[in-house]
């Protein structure tokens, strides 16, 4: 469903990714691992279209969106769930929900949308009138997935749904993710800890210095410890 | 007591005209961060758009008034798309813009003195009619002025809280990268948010031009009442726009009334030193957390 054929991106003057070849299949979670600051989150800029990548191309079922809008990717059914959760700060809780169903077609069922996503996170139901800048971090990382989960998402690119969140929250986050994924829906993750995404992986992509230098089936990744490490450290 | 009852009116009328004014200017700096220092000349246009309706085409000033309102916010789309939307995101955007929009300014009065011509032209008011309180002349086209800025307030409010379109500037301008992964269109988004604020412009420029004369500059003084009030109220601030429209309006006319014109002005500068002296940030803005 998702294809990525010889990306290259960058910010000005460097280039962090020298061509990446990466395919995600439908249903399927895909993990790319990878140490900070080796292009993970670029990576997923690149795709979505907050980072118009340099060359090579992005194809979501077999149709070419490379250098496509973001709202326009994103309408298309990629949906980026970034890095620091981009929060509406002054908007509700519930308005930042709504926010995820605003294309036509979604925003007539939002309601029904609202539902899902409250079976997911019973506490968002409750909190909807309180401001999203008063959240609490694992709060804020959980209203970041539940908001993208509002839209009319083909596949979600997760970056690093631990980042800064306490061991408890971090496992509460990933139990929903697996949640996500067991309904049928693609991901495409990326993190920099193996520790959590049993159970979620499919298959596994190591990344480093910006290139992918490993791919296989999660099962035998994850448990190649001293391959891990030697990534990972 | 008449003087008192003259300056009340006096404040409350032409307050909630530079709220309106500031209503618009404060919803642009709010979503796309653009001073628009074209907002008088939008005035302008919205008031000579009315002003030709009336003379050249001889039709009521309700048909009038409807047109003026279009075409400022047409013109001011059109301001966006020309002059705006190309350099937006870019490095040196505030300085482009602010020298976009006074050229434009200036390029709004020149042209309304060649199509026109230097003579003040008279726009008609949509209400006749008048009636005396405590020996002061209420007049039912001021009324109508109060109550329409009131209701616009209203208006813009319910629209950015309740509405689909609304609820999307909000969410520009309060996270422009989360805004466009929710699919929102951002460009459109700032077109739609320049539009409405040129609309309101045209409102302020054909229902106040009744109380002057229409000239090529007509839109200044507004605009500069305007900046004060949105600074005053906190820039990006609704709530802000509102309350220092009124509190600013009320102020120069109190000094106007008892201490003199040449005191209007210099007097509201002064409040507006002490103001920023106490709350840097205006009345109801936080700085740059405070958005829409």
């Amino acid at each position: 469903m998702l294809e990525v054929k010889g990306l290259t991106a960058g910010y000005a003057g460097s280039e962090v990714l020298h061509g990446i070849d990466l395919t995600v299949k439908d249903g399927e979670g895909v993990i790319v691992l990878g140490p900070n600051g080796h292009g993970k989150t670029t990576l997923l800029r690149a795709i979505t279209g907050l980072l118009p990548p340099r060359s090579g191309s992005v194809l979501l079922d077999e149709r070419e969106i490379t250098r496509w809008r973001p709202d326009v990717i994103a309408a298309a059914g990629v949906v980026h769930i970034p890095q620091g959760d981009l929060l509406f700060p002054d908007m509700t809780v519930l308005e930042n929900l709504v926010m995820g169903a605003y294309l036509r077609a979604t925003w007539s069922e939002r309601n029904q949308r609202l539902g899902r996503v409250y079976e997911l996170f019973p506490w968002l139901k409750e909190r909807g009138r309180q401001l999203a800048r008063t959240l609490s971090g694992g709060e804020r990382r959980m209203l970041a997935l539940g908001r993208g989960l509002m839209s009319k998402a083909k596949i979600l690119l997760i970056d690093e749904p631990s980042l800064g969140l306490a061991p408890l929250t971090t496992e509460q986050i990933y139990a929903s993710i697996r949640r996500v994924k067991e309904s049928g829906m693609a991901i495409l993750l990326a993190d920099e800890n193996a520790n959590h995404v049993a159970g979620l992986a499919d298959r596994v992509y190591l990344l480093e210095t910006g290139v992918l230098v490993r791919e296989g089936p999660a099962e035998k990744m994850l448990q190649d410890k001293a391959l891990l490490e030697s990534y990972l450290g | 007591m008449t003087q008192t009852v003259q300056a009340v009116w006096g404040g409350i009328l032409f307050g909630s005209v530079y709220g309106l004014m500031a209503l618009g200017l404060t919803l642009v700096w709010g979503a796309v961060r653009l001073l628009n220092l074209a907002h008088g000349a939008i005035f302008v246009v919205g008031a000579y758009a009315a002003y030709w309706v009336t003379s050249s085409l001889h039709l009521p000033i309700l048909v009038a008034l409807p047109i003026g309102v279009l075409a400022a916010a047409a013109f001011a789309y059109a301001m966006h798309v020309g002059f705006i939307r190309p350099v937006l995101g870019k490095p040196g955007f505030d300085n482009a813009t602010i020298i976009a929009t006074v050229g434009i300014s200036i390029a709004v009065s020149a042209a309304a003195l060649l199509i026109f011509n230097p003579e003040y032209k008279v726009v008609p008011a949509v209400l006749s009619g008048y009636f005396i309180v405590a020996g002061v002349q209420i007049t039912n086209q001021g009324l109508l002025v109060i109550g329409t800025s009131l209701a616009l307030f209203a208006l813009v409010y319910l629209y950015l809280t309740y509405t689909r379109h609304g609820m999307a500037i909000r969410a520009v301008s309060q996270q422009q990268q989360a805004a466009s992964l929710m699919s929102i269109p951002v460009e459109r988004t700032y077109g739609l948010v320049i539009a409405i604020s040129g609309g309101l412009a045209g409102v302020a420029g054909v229902l106040l031009s009744p109380f002057f004369f229409l000239s090529p500059n007509s839109g200044f003084n507004p605009m500069i009442q305007a900046l004060i009030v949105t600074i005053f109220g906190g820039l990006g601030s609704i709530r802000g726009a509102l309350v220092a429209g009124f509190v600013l309006g009320i102020f120069e006319s109190f000094v106007e009334v008892f201490y003199g014109v040449a005191w209007a002005q210099p007097g509201v500068f002064l409040l507006i030193i002490l103001m920023l002296i106490v709350r840097p940030n205006g009345l109801f803005g936080i700085g740059e957390v405070r958005r829409l």
